[in-house]
């Protein structure tokens, strides 16, 4: 313990340390040339490193990721495109994909409704109130989302019937009566699905909140104002003074949502393992690669949703320009 | 400008990927194992935690001390990734202790495990083995694994006092078996137990259902056949093993909570119904490892000679070839070259290995010769009897078949099936279809 304590300080010191001699003598050796090519260079000598390790750790990886999506299950032989075709040719994993988008789809936009409510509502509680219940909404995002399956399955856990419940939501069913319900095993309709939803929405609201709250209440009160002596009502103050102003914030939360969501693994993994057609993406490339050892439909995987989160980064970049350019 | 830096970037990209195409991985080297450390410090990873691992770990250690040996031991309960990413990582242990062969021969193809014929004498351990253990080990021709650990599968737990009282017997045949699981639902009561849920490993214990009856109604050969996929899933053979198992499972009063509880029932306590008055259940079929702690309940297990009973899975017919199930931990050599490694190996397959484990009582150890009075119950002896005296132990089938199949499809089509998901013979078409090609 002690010895690791101190791996990891030795680590750090001698990271940081290295890290400002590194830039100390790469600045000195530029220092060294003819003023003009001093300031030409100097900008690359700060920039290359950071540049060199980017491509070394995410530009390589991506690469090489996307040329063994063209090759066979061990890496070792070229198989075109049959990694493609073969993924999207197989009704499982078109499932996989739908419980995807159904992720996509939901989670973002749920989180952000309950996290709008949420942070209205408590803006009109007075202090204290306001702050407990933030706080309440706020704490299973420090849980992690292995944490948060544990507790979960806790809610959604079944015993045959005639045997006590453990589970919290069976416990209910069954004291009226009725036959305990297996939830996760629910398929039709994607019902498991969204009850596997309702654990990454349980830990995500409480992150819409803090960041929508924060900027509601940046909302300058002289426009509020300016709208109430003009007549608006509550409603028309909400949807067209607040939301408008806070819609950058819509968006921020929105994408990092977003990306969260379709890079989903560790509830569906924790809970279900893909079972019970609730498989996403995330799981199934994790097990392509640690279960059927198949590299080339893992790097496929890969790519499809590398694909897939383009246009979002795309669109993120754009929206960060013209925030940018307004300012 | 603008235009100027999209080409930049082109540019940069096409070089990078033209630096970086065709960068395949090469085939493995073969031979003597790839992990090269020589000295006296050596890393075991092995798949079962808790009292099991520090059992095992008590037998092994005093021997390794006298020897001047000091081991790491690496139990973890996500054996398949650990080992497939170390691999992939060439971050090897010195020894693993494989739970399946399947993967173990997965690995074989990298060139990373030792070929054991040059250190160990292979046909005096086949003689002295319960039949079919050591070829568990063997890929391509070559041994590359010995088991030094075993478990029985092909056993049903019944309450001994409850069963007895109400006058049932053991089955001598499948048909037998099956008339029993009726005149116990006829008389009211719930013949069976079944739980598959493990985690993320769930449905393996279904797979040992249909491994089960194939061998019963296929035999070992055809077992065998079915195994390396000479035989389909999509066959007679299996579809009958199918249709058995879903008589037993699926027909209402059955099974105690119903076909729908079966996939969220886990397989460690699924059984627990069965020790309490009247049992919830008659029969649970079960590899001898749930009778220890984490399985049965305390109560039961401190008391195990006058609650639990156990029978053999019958034959297909009375008196008929009985192969039996089984599975088991595999030794396999990483590091070749490194004479501790070896003494370890040696030691571990010898005559009269694992007493103090199998003291523990959660250790079933693979060679006939072993003494049963290191067995600290009856029950256990006679789980090891039913092994020690089989014609042949067939390991367990999903153990056996690749990665993609014996811990993919067969456990995921198996558990869709049970709950509803899919049909029997979608189910056994989406295995087959899975197979990988080459």
């Amino acid at each position: 313990m002690v010895i690791n304590l101190l791996n990891t300080l030795i680590a750090i010191v001698v990271g940081v340390a290295g890290a400002f001699v590194l830039y100390w003598l790469l600045n000195k050796l530029v220092e060294l040339l003819p003023t003009k090519w001093e300031e030409r260079l100097k900008p690359y000598a700060f920039i290359l490193p950071a540049f060199a390790v980017i491509a070394l750790y995410l530009i390589y990886p991506a690469i090489q990721t996307i040329v063994y999506s063209f090759a066979n299950a061990q890496s070792t032989a070229w198989v075109g495109f049959s990694n493609y075709t073969d993924l999207l040719g197989s009704p499982e994993f078109r499932q996989t994909l739908l419980n995807t988008l159904l992720w996509i789809v939901i989670v973002p936009a749920v989180s952000i409704i309950l996290g709008l409510v949420v942070a209205t509502l408590a803006d009109r509680l007075r202090p204290r109130a306001e702050k407990i219940t933030k706080t309440i909404i706020f704490l299973p995002m420090a849980i992690s989302a292995v944490g948060a399956g544990t507790i979960w399955r806790f809610i959604y856990a079944a015993n045959p019937k005639d045997q006590p419940q453990i589970g919290l939501q069976n416990a209910i069913v069954t004291k009226f009566g009725a036959d305990p319900v297996n939830w996760l095993q629910l398929s039709s309709f994607h019902v498991n699905s969204l009850l596997l939803m309702v654990i990454m929405l349980w830990g995500q609201v409480g992150f819409a909140m803090v960041l929508l709250s924060a900027a509601i209440k940046s909302v300058p009160v002289d426009t509020l104002e300016a709208a109430r002596i003009d007549g608006a009502t509550e409603r028309e103050i909400f949807f067209r003074v607040i939301v408008p102003q806070i819609w950058p914030t819509v968006i921020t939360v929105f994408i990092t949502v977003t990306i969260g969501v379709m890079k989903i693994f560790d509830i569906v993994y924790v809970m279900t393992n893909g079972n019970f057609n609730t498989n996403v993406v995330g799981v199934q490339f994790y097990n392509e690669l640690f279960t059927n050892n198949n590299a080339g439909y893992a790097a496929a995987i890969v790519v499809m949703l590398m694909i897939a989160i383009i246009p979002i980064m795309w669109y993120q970049v754009r929206h960060f320009r013209q925030e940018e350019a307004a300012r | 400008m603008r235009r100027l830096s999209w080409l930049r970037a082109a540019v940069a990209a096409g070089a990078a990927v033209l630096l970086t195409a065709g960068c395949l991985s090469s085939g493995g080297n073969s031979g003597s194992g790839g992990n090269k450390n020589t000295g006296k410090t050596i890393e075991i990873m092995m798949a079962f935690t808790g009292p099991q691992a520090t059992n095992f770990e008590k037998s092994v250690d005093p021997y390794a001390k006298s020897q001047g040996i000091t081991i790491k031991w690496s139990p973890t309960s996500d054996f398949n990734s650990l080992i497939n990413t170390r691999v992939r990582g060439n971050q090897l242990p010195d020894i693993a202790l494989f739970p399946q062969p399947g993967i173990m021969r997965d690995i074989v193809k990298t060139g990373k495990l030792t070929d054991l014929s040059t250190i160990l004498d292979i046909n005096s351990l086949k003689s002295s083995f319960v039949a079919g253990e050591i070829d568990a080990g063997t890929a391509n021709g070559k041994v590359y694994a010995i088991p030094v650990s075993m478990n029985v599968k092909s056993i049903v737990f019944y309450p001994k006092q409850a069963f007895s009282a109400a006058g049932y017997s053991a089955p001598q045949s499948i048909p037998d078996l099956l008339a029993l699981t009726d005149k116990i639902r006829s008389s009211g009561k719930t013949p069976w137990c079944l739980g598959i849920e493990s985690g993320a490993a769930t449905g393996w214990p279904a797979t040992d259902w249909i491994e089960e009856l194939v061998l019963k109604y296929g035999g070992i050969d055809q077992y065998n056949d079915w195994v390396n996929h000479k035989i389909p899933f999509d066959s007679p053979l299996v579809n009958q093993a199918a249709n058995t198992f879903s008589q037993i499972a699926f027909t209402p009063g059955n099974v105690a909570g119903g076909r729908q509880s079966i996939a969220g029932n886990n397989f460690n306590t699924a059984a627990n119904p069965m020790f309490v008055n009247p049992p919830g259940c008659f029969m649970y079929k079960q590899g001898n490892f749930v009778a220890q702690a984490g399985g049965f309940p305390a109560n039961v297990i401190s008391n195990i000679d006058n609650t639990v009973g156990v029978f053999p899975f019958p034959p297909a017919k009375a008196g008929g070839e009985n192969p039996v199930e089984g599975g088991g931990d595999l030794a396999g050599l990483f590091s070749g070259n490194n004479d501790a490694a070896k003494s370890i190996m040696k030691y571990m397959t010898g005559q009269g290995f694992g007493a103090e484990a199998a003291k523990g009582g959660t250790f079933l150890a693979p060679r006939k010769d072993f003494p049963l009075d290191n067995y600290p119950n009856q029950i256990t002896k006679d789980i090891a009897k039913i092994a020690y005296t089989s014609t042949v132990i067939a390991f367990d089938g999903s153990d056996q078949m690749p990665g993609a199949v014996g811990s993919g499809t067969f456990w995921r089509e198996m558990t869709s099936w049970i709950s509803g998901q899919t049909s029997q013979a979608n189910a056994l078409k989406a295995i087959d279809t899975s197979w990988p090609k080459s």
